[in-house]
């Protein structure tokens, strides 16, 4: 591992840590900052914080510690927890991952300075509350205390970080007292490995408040014998009252293994201290009944924090490269078809009956899940992201919105996961900004004054659904039609369904605000969105009822990599028909098929009547389609435009087969949505189903509907 | 006396370059080694200044803030900088 990778484990863990604490401080705003919350919270930032200082990312790691200074008199009860102090810790916590961001573009650390001010400020409030009931001029906490030097009243605007480190933190407060522990430390050669550096550990327990009392080196070899790679020093530090063990593991945690760290005074190896001053002080707090009671406490707390820790991790966990991962599933890929090809070649033959064969593809399909498996992500990586989003959205429109979120559980492939947030974002913003009520409206129409956002995740018949609804005014469908007929994009006297005016906001250039905020409105939001979606192989369906709220519900397909599909056989041409599009297949009975007007047919299937699509026609396949009746025929559902009847030739095999973008290959093609290699090594197509009948529908707008109402 | 100079970043790589350099002048004078450019410096080169301290003659270490701070930091500033000390 070289240092950008372990750097790029931080980063991850960044990202972790900010989920962690933004949740943490969801479930205090919503009433619940009980003591395990609030420390779940600290022990994200302290993390950052940690990681931060040990990669030398000073700006982040200045104002990871100004926040972890506030949590931890939050945790100590020295600062009530109240909706303003964790209004303001939301908004520390969006600059703090935008400080990770910038550390890890390496780019200018944001201007944190006027929240720095505040989170000083609300940690001095508390101080000043708890230790003085006095009242205190809050930019001075320190005027009682004048005996020590280092602390320096900040400057308003500019900071200087050390003043500013010396100032907050507890050790310095602590150090006259002189309640002090210790603890050994040894780094292993370990320590030394990728780019490693145990004197900026040492560094930031220095400024922790801990005083180096004492560095063993005695192994330190003359220079024929030194192996630079070998460690040789040990030190003792002297750590103040106030910091716990667990702040001084958690800036070990790193380098975990890599290093030997004692907290128990009687484990210490025998060193010479620097100064007989300093062996004073050994002795002294050794024999202190109170810190010996202290060693004794502060020993049960990385206890107690070791078996939550256990209890959390449950099950271990490994970090692998998304690249190896990806060859690993290619590689998984090929192995499906060649063992299609395989089942081919040998049909027919006696090998076929094999019971190796059979056992072969219940195997591969193990492994392949588990392959998958994997790859998946929980959505919540993307709602997550949300409340920030909702918190810039209220800062810019002054709505103030609720966010309910459920089955933030629901997995699915990690590319979905990730190319999710665009489209997500576009309709969040789109949601608040134009379906959300001005709250003067919103009281009008006997609505709560916050506006509701509801995001909600569930697996169904191997898709997965995504619903983002508000409760805002729904879609004013006079006004888009007419906006729509205003730029051309329909005719003046086209007679839509509510439906399909809903869609028309999915048209390139459309756009009905009024006024262009910077939010949305630009008009180029919602088709990005539909292509977003669509590029994922998915669909997005508009429920709106004006007045009530609109939502907005994407389907989208588990993983872009392998499905299971129906085979089938059309003319000269094999197709591939995905199985969570496949309601059943049938062949028509004398009697079921209808035909209505200009070459439609329509199936009568249990006394519903559905459109027959032949496929010939579709895919240009040489020969004459078979007729419906005694034909073959597969019910498809399909998104917004219902059900449907596929007619084919024959169904030859119902197998898994891996999506080979036809995009990237060769170009879109209407009504496919990729290609498969089938076992004899022919290409096959794999049919776009959802856009299919929507095209054969569409083709025939003024007929259909007419017949059908005739038929009825 | 022979002067080594160290470079600005003294982490393991620059550790494991002046260790042969600083063993091969090591001998009847006292090393001279200056370390006024030094910016930052890891526990390896630490090691290897301190062994040069405690090797034949010892040796003699001018030290820039950086390095006087890391020697503060690390409780080494007598065993490195002291001058009785060698």
């Amino acid at each position: 591992m070289t240092p950008e990778d372990i750097q790029n484990i931080f980063f991850a863990e960044c990202e972790e840590s900010l989920a962690a604490a933004e949740a943490g401080l969801s479930s205090c705003r919503a009433g619940a900052a009980d003591g395990d919350t609030v420390n779940a919270i600290f022990r994200a930032v302290h993390s950052i914080k940690g990681g931060a200082g040990a990669f030398g990312h000073m700006p982040l790691q200045g104002f990871t510690h100004i926040f972890e200074t506030l949590l931890s008199e939050v945790r100590e009860g020295q600062v009530a927890m109240s909706p303003a102090l964790v209004d303001l810790m939301l908004r520390a916590l969006d600059v703090l991952s935008d400080h990770v961001s910038a550390a890890r573009d390496d780019t200018p650390a944001p201007d944190d300075s006027a929240l720095t001010a505040e989170l000083i400020a609300a940690q001095q409030g508390g101080d000043a509350a708890a230790a003085a009931p006095a009242p205190v001029a809050p930019a001075a906490p320190a005027a009682d205390r004048p005996s020590i030097d280092m602390q320096v009243a900040p400057d308003e605007g500019d900071f200087d970080l050390d003043a500013l480190l010396n100032d907050i933190s507890p050790a310095a407060a602590a150090e006259a007292d002189g309640l002090r522990w210790k603890i050994y430390i040894r780094p292993h050669p370990g320590a030394l490995n990728n780019g490693g550096e145990p004197v900026l550990l040492l560094r930031e327990l220095t400024e922790l408040g801990g005083e180096c009392l004492a560095c063993d080196i005695s192994d330190v070899p003359t220079l024929d014998a030194l192996d630079p790679l070998e460690t040789y020093l040990g030190w003792t530090f002297s750590m103040p009252e106030a910091v716990s063990r667990d702040d001084v593991a958690d800036i070990f945690d790193f380098i975990d293994e890599d290093c030997q760290v004692l907290f128990d005074e009687a484990d210490f190896p025998q060193i010479a201290a620097i100064t007989p001053l300093a062996a004073d002080e050994v002795v002294a707090s050794g024999a202190d009944p109170a810190s010996a009671g202290q060693v004794v406490s502060a020993n049960a707390a990385p206890g107690a924090a070791g078996a939550a820790n256990a209890a959390a991790a449950g099950g271990q966990s490994i970090r692998i490269d998304l690249a190896k991962l990806d060859r690993l599933i290619d590689g998984v890929g090929e192995l499906v078809i060649a063992q299609a090809m395989l089942a081919q070649r040998v049909q027919g033959t006696e090998a076929s009956h094999c019971e190796e064969l059979g056992m072969l593809e219940t195997l591969l399909r193990e492994v392949q899940e588990s392959a998958m498996s994997f790859r998946a992500q929980p959505i919540a990586a993307v709602f997550n992201r949300v409340p920030r989003l909702l918190r810039e959205l209220a800062a810019t429109t002054g709505k103030h919105v609720r966010l309910t979120i459920a089955g933030e559980t629901t997995e699915l492939d990690k590319t979905v996961v990730e190319r999710l947030g665009e489209p997500l974002t576009h309709l969040i913003r789109n949601a608040v900004d134009h379906g959300i009520e001005q709250v003067v409206d919103r009281l009008e129409a006997g609505k709560p004054v916050e506006g509701t956002l509801s995001l909600s995740a569930e697996h169904r018949s191997g898709r997965i659904v995504i619903r983002i609804a508000d409760d805002g005014r729904g879609i004013d469908r006079y006004r888009v039609l007419n906006k729509a007929i205003e730029k051309g994009l329909v005719s003046a006297d086209a007679q839509l369904t509510d439906e399909e005016i809903d869609n028309l906001i999915f048209a390139p250039g459309f756009s009905t605000a009024e006024q262009v905020s910077n939010i949305s409105g630009r008009g180029v939001g919602m088709d990005v969105v539909r292509q977003n979606v669509k590029e994922l192989g998915g669909r997005i369906t508009i429920e709106s009822t004006p007045g009530v709220g609109t939502a907005f519900v994407m389907t989208l397909p588990l993983t872009l990599a392998i499905s299971d599909g129906m085979i089938v056989q059309v003319g000269d041409q094999t197709l591939v028909i995905p199985l969570a599009h496949v309601v059943e297949s049938l062949r028509p009975q004398p009697g079921e098929v209808q035909g209505l007007g200009a070459g439609c047919q329509m199936l009568n299937i249990r006394g519903r009547f559905i459109p027959i699509l032949e496929l010939h026609g579709a895919v240009g396949s040489a020969g004459a389609p078979p007729k419906a009746e005694g034909g073959v025929v597969i019910v498809v559902e399909s998104e917004g435009s219902g059900r449907a009847a596929l007619l084919v030739d024959s169904i030859t095999d119902q197998r898994q087969f891996v999506i080979k973008s036809l995009d990237t290959h060769y170009r879109t093609v209407d009504g496919v949505a990729g290609a498969t290699i089938l076992g004899d090594g022919g290409v096959a197509l794999i049919l776009d189903v959802d856009g299919l009948v929507a095209a054969a529908i569409a083709k025939r707008p003024a007929t259909a509907p007419v017949a059908m109402r005739e038929a009825a | 006396m022979s002067t080594v100079t160290l470079p600005e970043n003294c982490d393991r790589a620059a550790a494991a370059v002046m260790l042969p350099e600083l063993a091969a002048l090591a001998g009847g004078v006292p090393l001279e080694i200056d370390g006024t450019s030094v910016r930052q410096i890891g526990q390896a080169m630490l090691q290897v200044l301190l062994s040069a301290r405690r090797s034949g003659p010892g040796a003699i270490i001018s030290a820039s803030p950086a390095l006087r701070e890391a020697a503060r930091i690390t409780g080494l500033e007598a065993a490195l900088l002291d001058l009785e000390a060698a």
